[in-house]
């Protein structure tokens, strides 16, 4: 028997050059050791696919974000070899970035995990064996009803992050009885979505941009933090001549392409906002209909602003005065086609939601958001009246929820969760122990804050199931790891956008044994007595029974890759989904759980002298902590660098391309820096998703640092929202070791 | 139009809207599945220009200019680089010996010697697509619409259109002007990121001349000497050597 790998990544950290030469030695045919026979036969029915030496072309759906294009994939000789937007679908209209031009590399990827492996070194060893599909489901099956009957179902977490299988992931975990569900979202977006709520009384508005005159970006790169109908639009009204206002203490690529960049001091674009409110309330230059109608608290609102006046908010914000009263005017001016937006990821500072919360009332009081074509609060996709197999209600849970929601965390909405508190309740064993986690499709080890005390919490579990198309860095700890199909070697759920509903189908046979979340989770609910809460005999079968209200039949949908269906136009919504009915400029809400009713200034911590701010964020080549192994990917955008700006680098006697140690109160890193003017001199910058930890990642294994090494856990106590940007390091030329010629590509 | 209308194919690029995504590349990877290490096509940075925070920066796509008069053809021993009458410029894979002369004739430097094949390679305006009636696969994928295609002949096409009553930049200087059918609808922030340079033998016929000939002479002369070689092998040692080929 050979192990899956033979070291842990140890210190002092391995060039690629060297770990390729270990991975030879080791024998890289054989890292999995091939002790069982094959799984047994299919209880699958295969999709009916034209032959293996076909050329032939699928219309799928991209799954290399969570946005969810339209993909036409071609293949030739059985293999696929080309990826083109679907110009049918309203999310690519005809196009694909990088990353969803990549998607194949994904499948035919050289560390694809072709079967079930099962721990035998030490956690973290990474030494596993093979084992066939029965034996990894019977056994995982069998530990997890004894968690149950010793523990209670709550000492099992769950563990999914943004995907169309969701709904049965989540079947799994409400039919299991766990009341602790860990998602991505209060590591990205809870304070954005929880002011919305609070607001408006919905997650998120749509937003158009044709015509629009004037746009407020507060951090959203929406030029690499692609999302691709949004960025083309963008873009077009950029063409169009529409002003853009682009705040981030980082010269980005979106930068390079706004009308104004206003390198703001992290944290602070809070400040920024109240002094618009307050210029746009004291000059009288809201939508007064709007505001009398629709709204409650604006008295509130005009009183606590008045303090936050440009001439305040220039000496925090270091944008000056007249900036910031231009703005408010000209940003008045162009209302109703002008829009402030909210941002995406918006885990930077305990004071995000606040930020947040500012944004919301700012469309509100220009009364933008009930413009029809403008920035429209949309319904939730509406009910096209999908079928779902049948199911018994869920079993009742009683156990507090590990997050802290809400006994610690009051007005955090139940759906967005605190993961990183989960994390720490791993630790505590507060408020009591957990002993489980199956995580599916998601990396804690590369997303959570302190990557440390995450893999210490792995240390405390009696079982860590990890569902993936790789062992990624979270499989690299677990007791098993199961491997899926990629999307495209498999169906999802159904998908509806606009008034079309999507199908994502195999465009191939999944490689080696993977298999479909579809049929895993069936699968393992079966051996957990679970079976009536996953009524479909396959995938296919799922999906007829979703389509049957429709009266549309699976080939037809298949065939062409959506069907349409019909939708009542959207009308603006007048009817707010609030406490009051209104939209609330002043929260009661948030009045009672002893928060402040409107947004008032909090002061965000700033480094001490000699350290910087650490910021994050996305580039246009990759997806979070999934997309670094991709060698397509790899090519355009192998690593990550520190951005330093060039007097920080000076006075440490930093050059472009040395390298630097990283330093935080809870880790540190060694990176190469580039050297930029494109940064403020008070930060430094790293991209995410690299320093991967798991050597079942050939590609990305050694390549560029993780901040997650670096970030500090501190959570707004409001949204729930990881606060990633008050981590303040340190930067010091790093001791000299061989280092290997940097690739010729921007890394900018 | 007329039985014998022959398109004559130009890019657009709008460096104003490209985003560096990189998608093209991605694309153009895909869809020529060109080796690891090696590309067709370039997504050129300006680079962070200027000083914080009054700052510039330009993306400019960047490929085969696909020139009326490519010195890459010239410079071709074989004929195996060639332009087609609706003048993009492609190489006969079967007629490549891989030389290298053509990389060296270049003044844009955007052709190589694949890794896997031993051919020239470069863009080739996805001949193969646009022959169906598709657009180049990096056109097809771009999210900003940087890269535009089309027929420049036809006024009513794409490219002609966003031409039109605009000063276009053609990526030219003093010393080298092969007449470039791409058209940049900005001028370039950082020249010498772009711009084409003088290659080592501006003459294209001179370089033929002096070193091309008596090389090939000696290219071919090699080949068929190997050629006699194996095949006096052959008869020395019979078919089997050839059948575990």
């Amino acid at each position: 028997m050979s192990d899956y790998q033979t070291s842990l990544p140890g210190k002092p950290r391995l060039t690629r050059r060297d770990f390729m030469r270990i991975a030879a030695m080791a024998g890289t045919g054989a890292v999995y050791a091939a002790t069982a026979r094959p799984a047994r036969a299919e209880s699958i029915r295969r999709p009916h696919l034209p032959g293996p030496n076909s050329d032939y072309v699928v219309p799928t759906m991209c799954e290399m974000c969570v946005w969810r294009c339209g993909v036409r994939a071609k293949v030739r000789d059985g293999r696929i070899y080309k990826l083109e937007g679907n110009p049918d679908h309203l999310h690519s209209q005809g196009n694909l970035c990088a990353r969803g031009q990549s998607g194949f590399m994904m499948t035919y990827d050289p560390d694809r995990l072709p079967f079930p492996l099962k721990r035998v070194g030490e956690r973290g060893s990474g030494r596993f064996v093979r084992i066939s599909w029965e034996q990894a489901l019977d056994e995982i099956a069998e530990r997890m009803l004894a968690i149950k009957e010793q523990y209670g179902p709550e000492a099992m977490i769950f563990s999914s992050t943004h995907n169309l299988s969701q709904p049965l992931f989540e079947n799994l975990l409400n039919a299991y009885g766990s009341p602790n569900y860990g998602t991505q979202r209060s590591l990205c977006f809870n304070a954005m979505v929880s002011a919305h709520l609070t607001t408006f009384g919905i997650e998120e508005p749509e937003r158009k941009y044709e015509g629009i005159k004037y746009i407020i970006l507060t951090g959203r790169n929406l030029m690499e933090a692609i999302s691709t109908n949004e960025t083309k639009a963008l873009m077009q009204a950029i063409m169009d001549g529409a002003h853009v206002v682009y705040l981030d203490p980082r010269y980005t690529k979106t930068a390079s392409k706004a009308s104004e960049w206003l390198p703001i001091r992290p944290g602070t674009d809070l400040a920024f906002h109240l002094a618009l409110l307050n210029v746009i309330v004291n000059e009288g230059l809201y939508n007064a209909d709007f505001v009398s109608q629709h709204t409650v608290g604006f008295e509130e609102l005009e009183e606590t602003i008045q303090p936050y006046t440009p001439e305040w908010a220039a000496s925090i914000t270091e944008i000056p005065a007249d900036t910031i009263r231009r703005i408010a005017r000209d940003f008045s001016a162009a209302k109703p086609e002008s829009f402030a937006h909210p941002g995406w990821r918006t885990s930077n500072f305990r004071n995000s939601f606040h930020t947040e919360r500012a944004i919301t009332i700012l469309n509100a009081l220009m009364g933008v958001c009930h413009q029809p074509g403008v920035c429209r609060l949309a319904a939730p996709e509406p009910d096209v009246g999908l079928g779902a197999p049948p199911q018994p209600p869920y079993p009742r849970v009683r156990a507090p929820r590990l997050d802290g929601v809400p006994w610690k965390y009051p007005v955090v909405p139940l759906k967005l969760g605190v993961f990183q508190e989960l994390r720490d309740n791993i630790l505590t064993g507060e408020p009591y122990q957990a002993h489980g986690w199956f995580i599916s499709r998601q990396n804690p080890a590369m997303s959570i804050p302190e990557r440390q005390k995450t893999v210490e919490a792995f240390n405390r579990l009696d079982l860590i199931v990890v569902i993936d198309i790789f062992v990624n860095d979270t499989g690299w700890y677990a007791d098993y790891i199961l491997p899926e199909a990629t999307y495209l070697e498999r169906y999802d759920p159904l998908h509806v956008a606009g008034n079309r509903v999507f199908i994502r189908q195999p465009v191939i046979e999944p490689l080696g044994e993977a298999k479909s979340a579809l049929w895993i989770y069936k699968q393992l609910g079966e051996r957990l007595g679970l079976g009536e809460y996953f009524q479909y005999e396959d995938e296919e079968d799922y999906i007829r029974q979703q389509l049957e209200p429709l009266g549309v039949d699976l080939e037809t949908i298949r065939q062409v890759g959506y069907i349409e269906v019909e939708r009542p136009d959207l009308e603006p919504s007048y009817v707010w989904n609030t406490p009051s009915g209104k939209v609330e400029l002043a929260s009661e809400t948030l009045r009672n759980a002893g928060f402040p009713a409107v947004p008032v200034w909090e002061e965000p911590p700033a480094p001490p002298p000699g350290q910087f701010y650490l910021l994050t964020g996305k580039v246009g080549q990759h997806t979070q902590f999934a997309t670094q192994n991709n060698l397509y990917l790899h090519e355009v955008y192998p690593k990550n660098r520190l951005w330093i700006h060039p007097d920080a680098a000076a006075e440490r006697g930093i050059s472009n391309g040395d390298e630097v140690i990283v330093r935080s109160e809870v880790g540190e890193v060694r990176i190469e820096v580039w050297v930029t003017e494109g940064i403020r001199p008070d930060c430094v910058y790293m991209a995410p998703g690299f320093g991967h930890i798991s050597k079942g990642l050939t590609t990305a294994y050694g390549e560029g640092a993780s901040s997650s090494d670096l970030h500090l856990t501190h959570t707004d106590p409001i949204s729930g929202g990881q606060a990633l940007t008050e981590t303040f390091v340190t930067v010091e030329p790093a001791p000299r070791e061989s280092v290997i010629p940097a690739p010729e590509v921007s890394h900018g | 139009m007329a039985d014998n209308y022959t398109p004559r194919y130009a890019f657009v690029i709008d460096p104003r809207r490209c985003i560096d995504c990189r998608a093209c590349l991605v694309a153009c990877r895909a869809e020529w599945e060109t080796p690891l290490g090696q590309t067709r096509i370039w997504v050129r940075d300006s680079g962070v220009l200027g000083e914080f925070p009054n700052l510039e920066r330009q993306f400019i796509p960047f490929q085969c200019q696909h020139c009326e008069n490519p010195w890459c053809v010239e410079a071709c021993p074989t004929g195996a680089t060639f332009q087609r009458e609706d003048g993009l410029v492609l190489i006969d894979e079967e007629a490549c010996i891989g030389c290298g002369f053509c990389v060296e004739a270049c003044p844009y430097h955007v052709r190589f010697i694949n890794s896997e094949t031993g051919k020239a390679d470069k863009c080739s305006g996805c001949f193969t697509r646009v022959d169906r009636g598709e657009l180049p696969a990096c056109v097809a994928t771009c999210i900003g619409g940087a890269r535009m295609f089309g027929d420049i002949n036809d006024p009513e096409s794409e490219v002609s259109k966003a031409i039109r009553g605009r000063r276009v930049h053609r990526l030219i200087t003093d010393q080298v002007d092969t007449g470039p059918m791409v058209f940049y609808l900005e001028e370039p922030l950082n020249p010498a990121t772009v711009m084409p340079t003088p290659v080592s033998q501006p003459s294209a016929e001179a370089f033929w001349q002096k070193a091309a000939i008596p090389f090939v002479k000696a290219a071919i002369a090699l080949a068929f000497a190997g050629q006699m070689g194996a095949f006096i092998m052959q008869l020395i040692k019979g078919e089997r050597e050839f059948d575990e080929m």
